[in-house]
């Protein structure tokens, strides 16, 4: 099958190729990020790439279709991202491709593609036959990077086209806290009581050389700070990851779940989290934690 | 000021509870509700209607009472018109397949100067179907927006996305999906809610909308279960807390991890 992925960052682009190798296919890479293309072009024989400005979802959507006039795909890859899936529902659209989102795993029986996707909020598994050219939206962490050595050839695809609609974009502060690329991610949820107490989520993190986040009510309700781990918010695969009076919603858990180990720390015996962690401390977060903190560090 | 917004009968994920021992769903058993996001759709389409006296057109696809319930539920926070694409067993319908029937119900009762709608579902959330609907129409779309500013004809929304936040200005006829984030949707009056019930509901079948109707092929529904290792440690004394700490410790180490 010949296969079309978009992406932004060569993480994506790695975990594609895993992605291109269930189905056994052929795969032209597509990006906007003319800084990336010659490393991408290391894994794929074919790389476009035009800048075609700042993230506006019907520019972007009509230049991977214009590369798909081209490449001729019979699936289209993108990451399950809030900009991969506009963009594969744009693609979608103008190419009457069926499409699917939240992709688990993939496979091909026949000339019919099996893809396991999750549904209710990440709940559940759905196994669905579907027959190409389809667009597929991978989730974060559901394929290992994959690797591949080849002398690609990037091509510039000469791209314009005019939107009615004008962007700006302010880039998120750079405050090195970054818990959809670390390796431990310490979560705060609403056993957390206070603001300030979040001093103690980030202690934590920083002796783990970690990051931290929070769940949703925590960063929409109460504004303690802009991002939250879910379905919503950022969807993580650190090696650890410690939630912290979180409950465990599964809005929450499924932006958490593809992490390697899962702590839990909370009073409850009965919260949900205990049923998706492998360690599990049942006890006051206001007691447990210092305690933590100082062993970690080597004081007692 | 014309406005479409499709609402979607969602099951309400946060109460489905599965079979203990075959793993599938019991999806008879759990509430179904408009989705959060959708009903931020709703609210700033209501809203829009207070400031420019808008039109607000609320539709559904599905044909059982649940459906119908939630075009009330429209009526009631103040929707001005509503329409049931009747259709059985619609959650079995391809993402693909409802943007042919909303573009098609767009055509029949609009155009519109607005579509509004939810940036996801609570249930499958795959947020293509503003996206679909943008590239069948042809229209311009804005999409995740946390805050939307309407000013007669010129539509800001600002949208927060992993990599920074984007302002999209745009203006009408345009797209718009809006998050969970966007605002507080309005509890309907009792007032409201009884003068929702006499709100005339409107019909399209398929045929009306010459939509040719395919459902997806599902194999199989499971939950998702990831295999845990579920080791707890109690600490509800002093005592038992430093060794629940010493033995996390430990195994997190083991685990390779710290």
């Amino acid at each position: 099958m010949k296969i079309l992925c978009y992406g932004e960052d060569i993480s994506w682009f790695k975990q594609f190729l895993t992605a291109v190798d269930k189905i056994h296919g052929e795969a032209a890479a597509v990006t906007t990020k003319p800084d990336i293309a010659e490393e991408v072009s290391k894994y794929y024989e074919k790389v476009y790439v035009a800048d075609v400005g700042i993230f506006n979802p019907e520019v972007y959507g009509k230049f991977v279709a214009k590369v798909a006039d081209e490449v001729n795909p019979d699936v289209f890859i993108a990451p399950c991202t809030n900009k991969g899936r506009v963009v594969t529902g744009m693609y979608s659209g103008l190419k009457g491709t069926a499409c699917v989102s939240d992709v688990m795993d993939l496979g091909v029986e026949g000339d019919t593609l099996v893809v396991t996707r999750l549904v209710y909020g990440g709940t559940a598994k759905a196994t669905i036959k579907v027959k190409p050219p389809v667009s597929i939206c991978i989730s974060p962490g559901a394929f290992k990077e994959g690797e591949r050595t080849v002398s690609g050839q990037v091509v510039n695809v000469d791209f314009k086209v005019e939107s009615k609609v004008k962007v700006e974009f302010k880039p998120k502060e750079v405050t090195g806290n970054e818990p959809d690329k670390a390796d431990v991610v310490v979560v705060a949820g609403r056993g957390v009581r206070n603001k300030e107490d979040l001093n103690m989520i980030m202690e934590l993190a920083n002796v783990l050389h970690g990051a931290w986040s929070v769940t949703r009510p925590l960063a929409a309700d109460y504004g303690w700070t802009d991002t939250w781990i879910g379905i919503s918010g950022l969807v993580i695969t650190p090696k650890l990851y410690i939630g912290v009076g979180v409950s465990g919603q599964p809005h929450h858990i499924i932006g958490a779940r593809g992490s390697k180990v899962i702590v839990a720390i909370n009073k409850d015996p009965e919260a949900p989290i205990f049923e998706e962690a492998d360690y599990g401390i049942v006890g006051d977060l206001y007691k447990v934690l210092p305690l933590l903190i100082k062993r970690l560090k080597g004081e007692a | 000021m014309k406005i479409l917004v499709p609402i979607k009968l969602t099951y309400d994920v946060s109460q489905l509870k599965f079979d203990t021992s075959t793993n599938t769903p019991l999806l008879d058993a759990c509430p179904k509700v408009i989705g959060d996001a959708d009903k931020c759709a709703l609210e700033e389409a209501i809203r829009l209607k207070e400031k420019y006296s808008a039109e607000v057109a609320a539709v559904t696809i599905g044909d059982t009472q649940e459906h119908y319930r939630i075009i009330k539920d429209a009526y009631a926070m103040g929707a001005t018109a509503g329409y049931v694409i009747k259709i059985s067993n619609s959650e079995e319908l391809s993402v693909n397949i409802v943007a042919e029937l909303l573009a098609s119900l767009y055509q029949k009762t609009g155009p519109y100067d607005l579509i509004i709608l939810g940036s996801g579902s609570s249930d499958t959330h795959s947020s293509f179907l503003g996206a679909l609907l943008s590239a069948k129409l042809g229209l311009p779309i804005i999409t995740g927006v946390d805050k939307l500013t309407v000013e007669d004809d010129k539509v800001q929304g600002v949208s927060t996305m992993e990599d920074g936040t984007y302002t999209f200005n745009g203006e009408p006829p345009l797209i718009i999906t809006v998050t969970s984030e966007a605002n507080e949707p309005r509890i309907p009056t009792l007032r409201d809610i009884l003068r929702s019930k006499r709100m005339p509901i409107n019909e399209f079948s398929s045929e009306d909308l010459g939509v040719e109707i395919s459902k997806i092929e599902i194999t199989d529904v499971k939950r998702y279960v990831v295999e845990r290792k579920r080791i707890k440690f109690e600490a509800d004394d002093e005592e038992k807390m430093k060794e629940a700490v010493e033995k996390l410790i430990e195994s997190l180490k083991k685990e390779g991890v710290i």
